[in-house]
């Protein structure tokens, strides 16, 4: 064999194949790619060829020997019943448990969906975004929401509000990317005269209506004021948007949340906008027992978009990760049995042996 | 350890099954980049239509940040669409990669999982590939939360009918993490107040100390505190209504009563007292008389086996092996001396309480002894009688013995005693749950007035009206550093420097340019200094060498950024951050400008140096 032909070989083979070949060869060949593997394989290989060739051959030899895990994934995705797939391997070893009995839903149905939603459609506000501005009027609101459900819409639409009435509005957001990111959005719908940014070391448009600053920058002005150093901005303060809230859990950093809250004139309606949370009624409670007005809590978990969770192999095989398309909430095990199976076969390929966890 | 799937053939696998654009998250920054290479020699090539799309865009980006013009990253992210952003890079590259991921000119992009809060940019689908983050120096298991926040990205409103989220296996994976992320309920979030320095100097000044308390208790933590204070205080409730059967009887507080009396009468001397026929000196030998001690009776020696008690008196004993052989059992007190010399020999639960072999070398040994042994110098507490002789003749005192509710006490007190002590400690609890924030606010008082920066009355002194303006992590060793006018006649590039170390947490290794020996003794003052302060505040890194990557860039107004880029280790972007950093802690000392004229003015010039460059572009 010729060292292309070699090369070819071993790039016609599954990489997990080729880890099993460079295991004792290649030290720390899981690091590598394909392609970078077969190379360090053929550069180990040149001192022993004969004896490289012959491993080779009988770990594509045991391929096909082995019972029926190979072949079968091939259908099993578009096949209507994966149980076979999942069943013969290993009888003796893993009697099939009664989870695996249950069918997984085939990965058409799992793609199904996939694509852009006609643009046509004008965007209409969600219910519980309407119900966020219409609180925000006479209280303060709490915002949990997953991630990228729309809290910028709540938080553009009540700046537009208090804006119209003649208030500042301030919007922190906890990092200083974050706050330049907000910056262009924003100048961009309320136009660049309307909107300033104020961080550790930047200061532009500091009189505008909109300020964007960081959470700091802002307990900053609160203590100024409290000090007796009055900034006029304070004054006529209608609005303060806390963008991802959730930081008041923060180790090193979550106290600047509490403090800003703390300090927060009375006068101006807090919004507190996080991400899904464990006790977001804790948070608007804790505001309830603080501030003047009692707090409204706006919470909701499911996705605007929906989310499926997949499972990808090493080989590219990829496959539903859950029994059904969605993600079954509160049920970790309703796993796909073809997930289950390519990751059972991932861990016996890869754990050392004697090493299983 | 287990391989995982290929960067290239990852991404087209994705592209086969229209699920890009993706983010993958990986997980350091090194992986992200060995990613990237992986493309260098694939064949993967995009049309040249989205070529020209991604090239529009990035223009767009370069005429507001030239500084990206001449990014090595460029090409390769033309070829292939695809690019790589995490915290080494520069914010403008960042911005850069963002906006072609808005404008949906990548197919992928190659993420870190500590970025998954920062970035702003959903996808159609997310990888993930491992269950696993670094925090502070150690890897985690991913919260819920965190892996909901990831998840959270994929699927972009109006752009996709679904998100996908994907998990592909890679080295260390735990997919029940993940499984259990996707499905479960985030976790409750906590508070996390901490106390600071300049927390209580912008409070006191605002406040006279009587007021303080009620704005602490306005913090979540005291909400939190509170919270728990009140399941407590239902636990007290509860105990209340346990307890009462258990009111009070005959006595008041019969179960004080009860334990005094119980505890008294445990300790009335025995119906045999065993310690009496016990002299104190043989009660302190006895400890000495181990197994292979050699000891005298009279005139011949012997090793001792084992000690023991004697089943009816309780007498101390030993068996001994005798010089010639025999093995007797005899009282402690017939020893008349105790060397201090021990022999080897081997245990054995039986007679003759020592292995056979053990027992002819101890005879041998014993034979082949000096005649003079030096012994053993014991103490003998004095004065060794018991006391309790004086409580026992005061039981006649107590009236339980009597006492008519005798029996109910006597089969109560257990239960009664255990529920007390359990009231006991919760009102504790609920007692420093109620004030330890207070607490621990006037322990950052006692140490402000230390150092002189209140009053006695806690009001500010002249130090603490200005301290207070430093609001930064580490603020007493910066106050502490300007009181000792530690920066006098520093130049601007040495009191960045100094900043700059202060500020950087980052303990990654590199290599670094030097520092001047100026610099470094400058380093040297404010390490003691730092290191006199660790009782009261956390000393920095301070690290000598990221402090000379700060002092060249000032230092050197000439020097431009991949000059400085070159001389370091570091990442662009970790240099671009630590220069930020820096910039933040001197635009508080430019607040000084009222009380440190020379030192704001020094910050300024420092300031305008640093804003240069990449630097001055950026916000």
């Amino acid at each position: 064999m010729t060292t292309e032909e070699l090369e070819q070989l071993l790039a016609q083979q599954p990489i997990a194949l080729l880890h099993r070949l460079a295991r004792g060869r290649v030290q720390r060949h899981f690091r590598a790619g394909k392609r970078r593997l077969i190379e360090v394989l053929l550069r180990h290989s040149a001192e022993n060829r004969a004896g490289f060739e012959s491993d080779l051959m009988i770990l594509i030899g045991e391929k096909p020997a082995r019972p029926a895990p190979a072949p079968a994934p091939l259908h099993a995705p578009t096949a209507r019943k994966p149980k076979p797939s999942g069943a013969p391997r290993r009888p003796g070893q893993r009697p099939a448990e009664p989870e695996s009995q249950e069918l997984g839903i085939p990965l058409s149905t799992w793609l199904e969906g996939l694509g852009v939603p006609s643009s046509s459609q004008p965007f209409i506000p969600d219910a519980w975004q309407e119900a966020a501005i219409a609180k925000l009027r006479e209280s303060d609101v709490v915002v949990s929401v997953p991630t990228g459900s729309g809290k910028t819409y709540v938080a553009v639409e009540a700046a537009r509000r208090a804006i119209a009435e003649n208030r500042t509005v301030i919007y922190t957001s906890p990092l200083k990317a974050l706050s330049n990111t907000k910056y262009t959005e924003f100048s961009k719908i309320f136009g660049a005269d309307q909107v300033g940014i104020l961080t550790g070391d930047r200061r532009e448009n500091g009189q505008a209506p909109l300020l964007i600053m960081t959470t700091e920058i802002l307990r900053n002005l609160f203590y100024d004021a409290g000090g007796g150093e009055i900034d006029v901005r304070l004054d006529t303060l209608g609005l303060v948007i806390l963008d991802e809230s959730q930081y008041i859990a923060d180790p090193e950093r979550g106290v600047v949340w509490e403090e800003t809250i703390i300090f927060c004139p009375s006068q101006a309606k807090l919004l507190l906008l996080s991400a899904s949370i464990g006790n977001p009624h804790d948070i608007a409670d804790w505001l309830t027992s603080i501030r003047q007005t009692p707090c409204h809590l706006i919470k909701h978990s499911t996705r605007t978009v929906p989310l499926r969770a997949g499972y990808l192999h090493p080989n590219g095989k990829l496959s539903p990760l859950f029994r059904t398309a969605g993600i079954p909430h509160g049920h970790p095990s309703h796993l796909h049995p073809e997930a289950k199976r390519l990751f059972e076969q991932y861990e016996d390929e890869t754990q050392p042996s004697g090493r299983r966890r | 350890m287990p391989p995982s799937i290929h960067p290239v053939d990852l991404i087209v696998a994705l592209r086969e099954k229209h699920l890009t654009p993706a983010i993958v998250f990986l997980t350091s920054r090194r992986a992200c980049d060995e990613a990237m290479q992986a493309f260098d020699h694939s064949h993967i090539v995009l049309p040249p239509v989205r070529q020209e799309a991604i090239a529009a865009v990035l223009e767009k980006v370069i005429a507001q940040y030239p500084s990206i013009a001449e990014h090595p990253l460029i090409p390769i992210v033309q070829r292939i669409g695809v690019a790589a952003h995490h915290a080494g890079h520069l914010p403008s590259w960042k911005i850069a990669v963002e906006e072609l991921m808005r404008h949906g000119c990548l197919d992928a992009v190659f993420a870190t999982t500590t970025l998954a809060a920062g970035v702003d940019f959903p996808a159609r689908t997310v990888i993930i590939t491992q269950s696993s983050i670094r925090k502070s120096r150690d890897f985690m298991d991913l919260t819920i939360g965190e892996v909901q926040q990831i998840a959270g990205r994929a699927g972009r409103r109006g752009k996709d009918l679904v998100g996908f989220a994907i998990v592909t296996p890679s080295p260390y994976i735990d997919l029940t993490v993940l499984t259990k992320g996707f499905t479960g309920h985030p976790e409750a979030i906590n508070s996390q107040f901490v106390i600071s320095y300049p927390m209580v100097l912008n409070l006191l000044k605002a406040h006279p100390l009587d007021q303080i308390q009620p704005i602490l208790a306005k913090s979540f933590a005291q909400f939190q505190l509170n919270q728990r204070a009140e399941v407590l205080e239902r636990k007290l409730d509860d105990l209340r209504v346990q307890m009462d059967p258990f009111g009070p009887r005959v006595c008041t507080d019969w179960i004080t009563e009860w334990q005094t009396f119980d505890q008294v009468r445990r300790q009335k001397s025995h119906r045999v007292p065993i310690k009496k026929f016990e002299s104190p000196e043989i009660a302190a030998r006895f400890h000495f008389l181990t197994p292979g001690r050699i000891v005298a009776f009279g005139r011949s020696r012997g090793v001792v086996l084992r000690q023991y008690r004697s089943k009816g008196q309780k007498s101390p004993m030993i068996t001994a092996l005798r010089q010639g052989g025999g093995i007797t059992e005899s009282p402690a007190a017939t020893v008349t001396e105790i060397s201090d010399r021990i022999l080897d020999c081997v245990d054995a639960p039986i007679y003759p309480w020592c292995t056979p072999e053990s027992v002819e070398d101890l005879l041998h040994n014993l034979d082949e002894l000096p005649t003079k042994l030096p012994e053993l110098p014991i103490l003998v507490p004095k004065d060794n009688e018991p006391i309790p002789d004086a409580i026992v003749q005061t039981l006649g005192d107590f009236a339980c013995p009597a006492c008519p509710s005798r029996a109910a006490c006597q089969s109560d007190y257990p239960l009664a005693s255990k529920l007390r002590q359990e009231q006991h400690r919760h009102v504790k609890s609920i007692q420093a749950l109620r004030t330890s924030l207070w607490h621990r606010f006037q322990e950052k008082i006692d140490v402000l007035q230390q150092f002189g920066y209140l009053t006695p009355a806690s009001r500010l002194t002249d130090d603490g009206e200005w301290a207070r303006l430093i609001r930064i992590d580490h603020s007493l060793l910066i106050t502490e550093l300007l009181r000792a006018d530690a920066f006098n006649g520093a130049d601007p590039a040495m009191l960045a420097a100094v900043m700059s170390s202060i500020s950087n947490d980052d303990d990654r290794p590199g290599s670094f340019p030097r520092v001047s020996s100026g610099l470094a003794s400058l380093l040297g003052q404010v390490r003691k200094l730092a290191a006199s302060l660790s009782p009261h505040e956390e000393p920095p890194l301070l690290r000598a060498d990221i402090a000379a990557v700060t002092e060249r860039w000032i230092g050197d107004p000439t020097l431009t950024w991949i000059g400085l880029c070159k001389s370091t280790s570091m990442a662009e972007g970790d240099i671009y951050r630590l220069l930020a950093r820096t910039l933040e802690f001197l635009s508080q000392l430019h607040t000084l400008k009222g009380t440190h004229p020379g030192l704001a003015d020094t910050a300024s010039r420092a300031i305008a140096t640093l804003r240069r460059g990449v630097l001055e572009e950026l916000p």
